[in-house]
């Protein structure tokens, strides 16, 4: 058999156009694959998954479970989330709630695909259609007669019970909406052809892999049926579905859930201004600014595919009028969104200078140079910085009877403590060029009547102001690196392996050879070998081994 | 699709934190500000002990009714006194001779005179020109006021009228409660435009138009009106509806414009009444509050059939408001000063003050597309 790497070059030199050449041409190294994963749904793609098989008019009312961020994203924190007892009761209620809808007069014309022989009784064959119909979107594979059998029991006996075949249809439907076959998106791997010392996802796991990762919602008919011809063993059918998905405006749906997570914009739903303080910051333009900055994303990565590192120094935005009120410029469309770009000399340059990262990264009532610095190593250049110690004083930071009138002085008060000061160089150079913006991210000037010294440094690159952090984070290879590695972790579920520290090189590379340009990234990823490898399982211990 | 650029930090932001005004988007050259109307309040000047009204305050219809009932009729009316003057309030205008509404026939009763202001000091703009209380080609004899800082000639009739009733001094339930209304409703919104600005503390020429906003206030979580927010100028087929223009000049930061004609989009005390001053002026200090307002005083001749129309759309107020429309028409008629009517001799305005808080704001001109948008 040809090797998959050999088949994926010749299939992308015959199929695509020159622009997608360069990212087909580019031999894969090797890696040892990573193991399969066990994801919980997030609260978006529960959303997403129900809305594109029962329709966008299902109401999803409930709250979720959170998950713990892990290695920098909620998708690898997925894989290690389990569902808690209370956990298992909101699910069910949401259940309840959403089979409910479904069978309801309205919707059950649409959803349903045949007609009860008596609306007073069971009618096993209807509700067989419509869990076959149903199951293989929620369950992401083909449904298996187990699979069929408990719903449709229950169905039955549920309508005998309330004389009410649409009553029964409901009481299944909710048991699959509680399955963990639904509510986990469990992977299994087959022996790899190509390669004996390693496995690879099976077919309908790489369609849950490559719907997930582009669409952030379950595979579509059209997917699943690939899957079940097998083609997505193949590297011609999965370059076909692919470009599918990444040609369908539901990509976009993709990236900003991409986005939502690197940027950890989740932090939104808890986020809280003190309104005497900063008025203007309301719950709309909170609400705002969580978009702003993925529009300005997709805007600038997917819609005009620019330089990834461009945004970092973008002036380009968008408006409304509850962000005009904070950032103080004009929304010429008031009730909905503008194109808005900031006057050049502006320090408002890059998404690290708009509110959905100055002021999410900052205290109730002020700016915190620290939580700012620590988000962009953290978030943006993917470097871990320790936890503060547990006995951490801030009384001198927090002293109101300071002579120090500004955070950079306190700073420098508070960072004489040496156990302090090895983490705070890390963080404060870099947050301290974001002092200009106060804890809402209005532009100030001064802060107690002392003017602002927003200077500082990003690993060795001095600069000014904001606009020079920026240019300092576009020109740090760690922010593309970064990028790279999120995208991969994110399409994975998993963190990266040690076996993939090549793929991970060759990866950064194609990406600065492709402009540093985020479709391609995605694609390759997409594409890659590495995504569908899985390492075989370590064998088990024996008995009366090291327990 | 129309695309702004805002000012660079050194020019912007010397414009935004210094005079903290609202500019704009411009590329280098004379910048625009804008301000929307939150307070529009008729200008009283108060003495702590009400010195200015020497005979006491203003009786109002519900004193005046209740003087001409008999002690049986004050019982029948009254359920014994029971109903409030405000639950009373629909039968009391009806006391002409033939149970005529007293505000819209105010001349069928003869009452007191009405108790005017007796003040000399007065808010206001000496809008004839002169200084002396005898007539001229544009007013009728009429005693002025000084104002406050001791400038001779201020005209003011209005405030003499009004001065000594509670329901339009400090806090009184008519100005106050317009300016919530307005606020609340979002409707009659006056937005300002300021063009042509070379430098916010001194521009020798600027242009000042008054529009309404098509966008109702942008208000938080107490209430409060926000600063900085945009509003769509009110327009028909891209032209505003509102849209007075007057030429006017910053001088340290005090805008001061030059007399005009205009109409003013104005709504308060769930009534829409247009203001039509001529002569209308304004002066407006630029500097932001901390409170994040500016603060102005709007002057000219009141048009005195558009503010009688006014006052009979507020006509359920008039027990809160606690004035008598015989009284009041009559030394309206008394006190009218501006614009004599060529045949009778008659003035037909009357001379009036108000003052306003502004907020910084943006002024979105819009094509007739967006508009419907």
């Amino acid at each position: 058999m040809m090797p998959v790497r050999t088949r994926l070059g010749l299939a992308c030199a015959l199929l695509l156009g020159a622009a997608l050449l360069t990212a087909c041409s580019r031999s894969e190294p090797p890696t040892k694959g990573g193991p399969v994963t066990v994801r919980r749904l997030t609260e978006a793609q529960y959303r997403n998954v129900i809305a594109d098989v029962f329709g966008p008019q299902i109401v999803v009312a409930g709250r979720f479970d959170p998950i713990v961020r892990t290695e920098g994203l909620l998708a690898v924190g997925a894989s290690r989330a389990s569902i808690t007892p209370s956990g298992v009761e909101r699910f069910a209620a949401l259940a309840r709630s959403i089979a409910q809808q479904v069978v309801a007069p309205g919707n059950r014309e649409l959803l349903i695909p045949c007609r009860p022989a008596a609306p007073g009784a069971a009618d096993d064959a209807c509700a067989t259609k419509f869990f076959q119909q149903a199951g293989r979107l929620l369950y992401r594979r083909a449904v298996t007669a187990d699979d069929l059998a408990g719903p449709v029991r229950i169905a039955r006996t549920a309508a005998l019970a309330r004389q009410d075949f649409h009553a029964g249809l409901a009481y299944g439907l909710q048991g699959m909406l509680t399955s963990p076959e639904f509510l986990f998106i469990a992977e299994s791997a087959e022996p790899d052809p190509a390669d004996k010392n390693l496995l690879r996802l099976d077919a309908y796991s790489r369609a849950s892999r490559l719907s997930f990762m582009l669409w952030n919602t379950t595979p579509d008919a059209m997917l699943l049926d690939a899957a079940a011809r097998g083609e997505l063993a193949d590297a011609d059918g999965v370059a076909a579905q692919v470009d599918r998905l990444m040609a369908s405006p539901r990509f976009t749906q993709g990236v900003r859930a991409f986005f939502t997570d690197m940027l950890s914009l989740d932090d939104f739903s808890t986020l809280e201004k003190d309104s005497l303080i900063y008025p203007a910051f309301g719950l709309a333009a909170a609400e705002d600014s969580r978009e702003q900055v993925l529009r300005t994303l997709i805007d600038e990565l997917i819609a005009r595919e620019g330089d990834y590192r461009d945004i970092f120094t973008t002036r380009r935005t968008f408006m409304t009028v509850p962000l005009g009120m904070v950032y103080r410029v004009p929304a010429t469309r008031p009730g909905g969104w503008a194109p808005f770009e900031f006057e050049e000399g502006d320090p408002r340059a890059g998404i690290q200078t708009q509110l959905s990262f100055v002021a999410l990264h900052s205290h109730p009532g002020k700016s915190s140079p620290t939580l700012r610095g620590k988000a962009i190593r953290e978030l943006l250049l993917c470097q871990k910085v320790p936890d503060p110690p547990g006995n951490v004083n801030f009384d001198r930071f927090n002293d109101p009877k300071s002579p120090n009138k500004t955070a950079r002085l306190r700073l420098a008060a508070h960072a004489t403590d040496p156990a302090c000061a090895g983490c705070h160089k890390l963080m404060d150079p870099i947050g301290l060029a974001l002092e200009n913006f106060d804890g809402a991210g209005q532009i100030r000037l001064t802060e107690n009547g002392e003017r602002i010294d927003a200077s500082g440094e990003l690993n060795g690159f001095k600069f000014a102001d904001a606009r020079g952090l920026g240019q300092a984070m576009r020109e740090d290879p760690a922010a593309t690196s970064c990028v790279v590695r999120r995208a991969y972790t994110y399409a994975a579920g998993r963190p990266i392996e040690k076996g993939e520290r090549d793929w991970m090189a060759d990866l950064e590379q194609s990406f600065a050879d492709d402009g540093y340009r985020l479709r391609p990234l995605l694609r390759r990823i997409a594409l890659s070998k590495a995504l569908q490898s899985i390492a075989k399982p370590k064998p088990e211990l024996s008995a009366g081994g090291p327990t | 699709m129309l695309t702004l650029r805002r000012r660079s930090l050194g020019a912007g932001l010397a414009l935004l934190l210094a005079s903290a005004a609202a500019a704009a988007p411009s590329t280098g050259g004379p910048q625009t500000l804008a301000y929307v109307i939150a307070n529009f309040n008729n200008a009283v000047y108060e003495t702590q002990f009400m010195d200015e009204c020497p005979e006491g305050p203003a009786i109002g219809n519900d004193e005046m009714w209740w003087r001409g009932l008999s002690r049986a009729d004050k019982d029948k009316l009254t359920d014994n006194g029971l109903v409030q003057p405000v639950d009373r309030r629909f039968i009391s205008v009806l006391r002409g001779p033939k149970g005529e509404d007293v505000c819209w026939n105010p001349t069928v009763v003869k009452e007191p005179p009405l108790r005017t202001v007796q003040g000399s000091v007065s808010y206001g703009f000496n809008l004839d020109g002169s200084n002396d209380d005898r007539a001229t080609p544009k007013s009728c004899p009429h005693r002025n006021f000084v104002s406050e800082r001791g400038a001779p000639g201020v005209d003011n009739q209005m405030y003499r009228l009004l001065g000594c009733h509670y329901g339009w001094r400090r806090n009184g339930v008519l100005d106050t409660f317009g300016n919530e209304e307005r606020r609340n409703s979002g409707r009659g919104v006056i937005l300002m435009e300021i063009t042509n600005v070379t430098d916010p503390r001194n521009s020798p020429e600027v242009r000042v138009a008054f529009y309404r906003a098509a966008d109702p206030f942008s208000i938080d979580a107490t209430g409060r009106i926000l600063p900085y927010a945009s509003y769509r100028v009110d327009s028909n087929a891209g032209k505003p509806r509102y849209g007075a223009v007057a030429r006017g000049r910053i001088v340290n930061g005090v805008l001061i414009t030059e007399p005009i004609d205009a109409k003013l989009p104005f709504y308060a005390n769930s009534a829409f009444a247009e203001i039509q001053l001529r002569d209308m002026r304004l002066e407006m200090d630029l500097t932001v509050s901390p409170e994040g307002k500016v603060q102005g005083l709007v002057g000219g001749y009141y048009d005195f059939d558009k503010w009688w129309e006014y006052m009979l759309k507020i006509e359920f107020l008039i027990a809160t408001g606690d004035w008598s429309c015989p009284a009041l028409y009559t030394a309206a008629r008394e006190l009218a000063d501006g614009y004599p009517d060529p045949k009778t001799g008659e003035c037909t305005a009357i001379s009036s003050a108000f003052k306003i808080d502004a907020l910084p704001a943006f002024a979105i001109h819009t094509t007739p597309v967006e508009a419907r948008r």
